[in-house]
């Protein structure tokens, strides 16, 4: 190869290389169904000097965002002859074996960790420290070291598993992420929010009345969400989750609702009855300019932006019952996406771009949770059973669902992969949450 | 070929690294196209709120910052410690304020009792007034004719209570969305206050809200209560 040809391939695969990068919804496609997951097996998360609880609760939440990854296959070491306490610090104490043993039985990454509990004078001070070994090796391939009051022992173990999904994917991680939510107190409905797996709630409103389908900004700084000024008008409002400040984004009379901020941040559809009936606007967050999006005497609400910004996929009544319909985020080129059934409403566009997620009505009249590919050639019905399902959002890897459903009785919030597998109910506590959104990773 | 032809290539080869990265972080700012096709909604829509700004209040900037990062630094065989904050909405290491100020606070909790108070004068006033409910079939905001009868009455006492406002509450029942009910509760709610309007009711003593699901006054599951649910609710303006 003279050494024109060889700068040609050079230059050819950078071209490649951008081209890649460069379009916008091509993803690390580990939602692919030839994907094969990564055996992980944890040995243990031990105890180093602090309380009985400490390593086990560690090392539960760990296997369980491990799990729930869907990057890697949870491996049953002792169900694989492979004793996983009292191992010791690895190859230190002599347990060489193990690595071996795991290496044989198809355990491509092994797991170990400790964690132990010094006492503060204020407050006392938990450290763990995680190592990862891969391809039967005993030879550390890299490990972490965490520190902070005993309230964050599960935010070190959702910490250490966003590194391993990180360390195999480049992928962030949700073990980190928050699910915002509407939950009941009497009358009212409050703005709260959670860990992903429904631990560690927080109230953020306190309104004594409505406050109603929250969606968060890009950052995660900010929720966007339907207020009620004095239960007669409804505004959209913003509040910043680390300070609790609130600002009044817009104020039109009539519904203010389902407001939705662009993947950049930089507009915010929603829908508005100011000039009639419900029309989506879209307001430029820097200029302030609104900018009306829909010209219909039909029902429009409901936006949800693709995960380049460049469309809008909406709910419209303009045929009878709510339909999803797909248009141009400038208003312009609107088409209607579904035509199965008479009531499909609350659409979510996937992160990765590939589905569009909705609450379906099946002919039973069961309200369920329905995929369809932003080009309509594909459809599925993701729930069955009674349960009244409603406001889908996607996880950040696009590999989860979260929804509200009255399937145990009362409305609870639930994730799902986004397979249909794994329904795992996220709330106990209260009489009616609704309305979750899963917030971008971090 | 000798050195010099070398250095172009590497010169055109950065190049394109370069056009490359460039080419990609400009993508993710923008959102391509949106600032052009803006400009073409702007001509094309007649109907365009363009510089109505009434309406829109001020509010911090929401634009994505760029280089927030993952937060994640990746594992190390000698890994240092990281501190693990609790804290929302806050960088990697949690630099925002913890949970307990964001619970109820004394000004907000103030501004539920107050609200209390007045839903408890505005139930008063209505129920003295004798206020009668509409109910709407499923799916439906058609008043029916036995309906009429109950917005009949409720006429009857506007007119001989010429300074009272009233609002219409519209409500649906538990099934269908959160989103669709917000809407379908204002149609409700927009179809009595116009058949008031056309009792001679005058529109400007008329305010209609919608609660879609939210505010279900009947909470089991089944018929017997969404038909509760599924109404106009005519409440007596107490305060402003």
């Amino acid at each position: 190869m003279n050494q024109r040809t060889f700068i040609g391939v050079i230059l050819c695969g950078l071209c490649a290389l951008a081209g890649v990068v460069g379009a916008a919804d091509v993803f690390l496609e580990a939602t692919r169904p030839d994907f094969q997951k990564i055996p992980l097996g944890v040995i243990s998360i031990e105890n180093n000097g602090g309380p009985d609880w400490l390593g086990g609760r560690l090392e539960e939440v760990l296997k369980k965002d491990v799990k729930r990854s869907l990057v890697f296959e949870l491996m049953d070491l002792p169900s694989l002859g492979i004793k996983v306490r009292d191992v010791g610090n690895g190859a230190a104490n002599g347990s060489k074996a193990i690595f071996k043993q795991a290496a044989e039985n198809g355990v491509s990454v092994l797991v170990w960790g400790k964690a132990g509990l010094k006492k503060g004078e204020k407050e006392d001070d938990v450290n763990m420290e995680g190592f990862v070994y891969d391809s039967g090796s005993d030879e550390v391939v890299g490990g972490k070291r965490y520190a902070g009051s005993p309230s964050v022992v599960r935010l070190m173990a959702h910490r250490f598993a966003d590194e391993l999904v990180f360390r195999y994917t480049g992928e962030p991680g949700i073990a980190r992420t928050k699910i915002a939510y509407v939950s009941a107190h009497g009358a009212a409905r409050e703005l709260f929010v959670m860990d992903y797996d429904g631990y560690d709630a927080r109230q953020l409103t306190a309104d004594g009345f409505l406050n109603l389908m929250p969606r968060w900004s890009p950052d995660r700084r900010f929720l966007v969400f339907t207020a009620y000024r004095d239960r007669n008008t409804q505004d959209i409002d913003m509040i910043e989750l680390a300070t609790g400040k609130r600002w009044t984004l817009v104020s039109y009379g009539g519904l203010n609702i389902t407001p939705a901020l662009s993947p950049d941040g930089n507009f915010l559809a929603f829908a508005s009855s100011h000039e009639g009936n419900s029309e989506l606007y879209r307001l430029d967050t820097r200029t302030k300019a609104v900018q009306r999006l829909t010209t219909n005497p039909a029902g429009e609400l409901s936006p949800t932006w693709s995960p380049t910004g460049r469309e809008l996929a909406f709910v419209s009544d303009r045929g009878g019952g709510p339909q999803v319909f797909l248009m141009s985020s400038d208003g312009s080129n609107v088409r209607r996406l579904t035509f199965e059934g008479d009531y499909n409403a609350a659409p979510a566009w996937s992160p990765r771009g590939n589905w569009i997620v909705y609450v379906c009505r099946t002919p039973r009249k069961e309200y369920k949770l329905c995929l369809i590919s932003p080009d309509g050639q594909k459809r599925m019905q993701l729930t069955t059973g009674g349960g009244i399902d409603d406001s889908p959002s996607w996880s950040p890897d696009g590999r989860h669902l979260v929804f509200s459903s009255t399937a145990d009785g009362k409305s609870h919030i639930y994730m799902i992969d986004a397979d249909g597998k794994d329904l795992e109910r996220l709330t106990f506590e209260g009489t009616h949450n609704s309305a979750p959104t899963w917030s971008p990773a971090s | 070929m000798g050195i010099t032809s070398l250095r172009i290539a590497m010169a055109l080869v950065a190049s394109v690294a370069f056009l490359g990265v460039s080419g990609c972080s400009k993508k993710s700012v923008q959102s391509g196209g949106d600032t052009q096709s803006s400009q073409q909604g702007k001509t094309a829509k007649s109907e365009s709120t363009e510089g109505s700004k009434s309406g829109v209040g001020n509010f911090p900037d929401t634009s994505m910052q760029s280089g927030g990062g993952s937060g994640l630094r990746g594992l190390d065989k000698d890994p240092s410690e990281e501190r693990v904050g609790n804290s929302l909405g806050a960088g990697p290491g949690g630099s925002g304020v913890g949970a307990g100020s964001l619970l109820a606070k004394a000004d907000t909790s103030e501004t539920a009792a107050r609200q209390m108070d007045e839903i408890r004068a505005e139930q008063t006033a209505s129920v003295a007034a004798g206020l009668r409910d509409v109910f709407f079939g499923y799916d439906s905001s058609t008043i029916s004719d036995d309906q009429r009868q109950a917005l009949n009455r409720d006429a009857d006492w506007m007119r001989s209570n010429p300074s009272a406002q009233v609002k219409v509450e519209g409500h649906c029942d538990e099934r269908g969305t959160t989103a669709y009910n917000l809407v379908l509760g204002e149609k409700r709610a927009k179809a009595v206050r116009n058949y008031l309007v056309e009792l001679g009711i005058g529109a400007n003593r008329l305010s209609v809200v919608s609660y879609g699901k939210e505010r279900p006054s009947c909470l089991e599951h089944g018929e017997s209560c969404y038909q509760q649910n599924r109404r106009g609710h005519l409440v007596v303006k107490t305060g402003k």
